[in-house]
């Protein structure tokens, strides 16, 4: 597994793609905070929509809204954050693909994403079902309650690694 | 009159040290990131509403009341942390322009608040449920929406001047 890490972070390390957008992101002027700012922008869209979602199934936001019916109108908009949020983050890996490659963070962060996003997928799969599918039993609501807990704490935790990325630079490497 | 000696002052505190010498920076920092995307979360889906192209079928004023409070919970922890890493260096930031242009923005959505508490919401019996809105609504949720990007930008580039 490390190999491969090595092997594919070389690769990109070594590729033309890398060479352009270092080029890009050293000299066209603001174009780190620009891509960085498009990141946060989509993280936004993500509490405007799956977070919300959550805070809904828990009782605690926009009590007016119905969950399943808020589920199948704002879940979209957390699918469409994605290939943003994808695009903003990937060149920054391609510029410096060791550091991050191998940076103990970046596994944590995918590691807690993966599940966050298999929750959001179930609560969307599931509502497309019935049309009041999450509150129809008192199991689903309970169920919807758990998942809806978990998921805040994910996503949470995801956004907190993100900021945390880059200083692990400082904490494991602080010669370089 | 000059703020420096107070700037000083600031940098000199237990807490400012505390803040700028420890792991507490990055936490305030990554806090900060959530606290914005809460506020700018919220007052998406309310601009949205304001343009009529989502939340269509809720009314207008149901949206507002709802989603408000928690722009305002996550603008006060977005200050608090804010305030937090400000003091570790606070002559720096308060020249920098990235930071400069994020309080000017700041008080331009404050301003477009206030526009459009006292021009669009005034006559909001006649269209709160309505899905399309009046034009001063749309005007105001552009606005905001425009702004809220430029305060995350300039808010971004900061760190990157400092």
């Amino acid at each position: 597994m490390t190999d491969l890490l090595a092997n594919v972070s070389q690769a990109i390390a070594n590729s033309s793609v890398r060479e352009f957008i270092l080029y890009a992101l050293t000299n066209v002027p603001g174009l780190p905070p620009i891509i960085q700012s498009v990141h946060i922008c989509a993280i936004a869209v993500v509490m405007g929509s799956i977070m919300f979602v959550n805070l809904r199934i828990l009782g605690l936001a926009v009590p007016s809204q119905q969950p399943s019916e808020m589920i199948r109108r704002l879940l979209p908009w957390t699918w469409w954050a994605l290939p943003f949020l994808f695009a903003s983050g990937v060149v920054f890996v391609i510029a410096r693909p060791v550091r991050y490659f191998f940076n103990p963070v970046v596994g944590i962060k995918f590691s807690l994403l993966i599940p966050a996003l298999v929750l959001a997928a179930t609560l969307h799969a599931l509502s497309r079902t019935e049309p009041e599918y999450w509150e129809i039993t008192a199991q689903r609501r309970g169920l919807a309650r758990i998942i809806a807990a978990i998921s805040i704490l994910l996503w949470l935790s995801v956004m907190m690694a993100g900021r945390w990325i880059a200083y692990a630079d400082y904490l494991f490497w602080p010669e370089s | 009159m000059s703020l420096d000696p107070f700037w000083d002052w600031l940098a000199n505190t237990d807490l400012a040290f505390a803040i700028g010498a420890t792991w507490w920076f990055p936490l305030l920092e990554s806090i900060h990131v959530i606290a914005i995307a809460l506020v700018v979360g919220s007052i998406l889906m309310v601009d949205l509403r304001l343009l009529g192209v989502a939340a269509r079928s809720y009314a207008m004023r149901r949206i507002s009341r709802e989603l408000t409070p928690w722009a305002w919970a996550g603008f006060a922890v977005a200050t608090i942390t804010g305030a937090g890493m400000f003091m570790t260096r606070p002559a720096a930031y308060a020249a920098n322009p990235a930071f400069q242009t994020k309080l000017v923005l700041l008080a331009l959505a404050g301003i477009n608040v206030a526009a459009l508490h006292n021009l669009a919401m005034r006559d909001i019996d006649r269209w709160d449920t309505d899905a399309a809105t009046p034009r001063t609504a749309k005007f105001a949720g552009a606005v905001s929406l425009v702004i809220w990007a430029g305060v995350i930008l300039a808010g971004r580039w900061t760190g990157h001047l400092n």
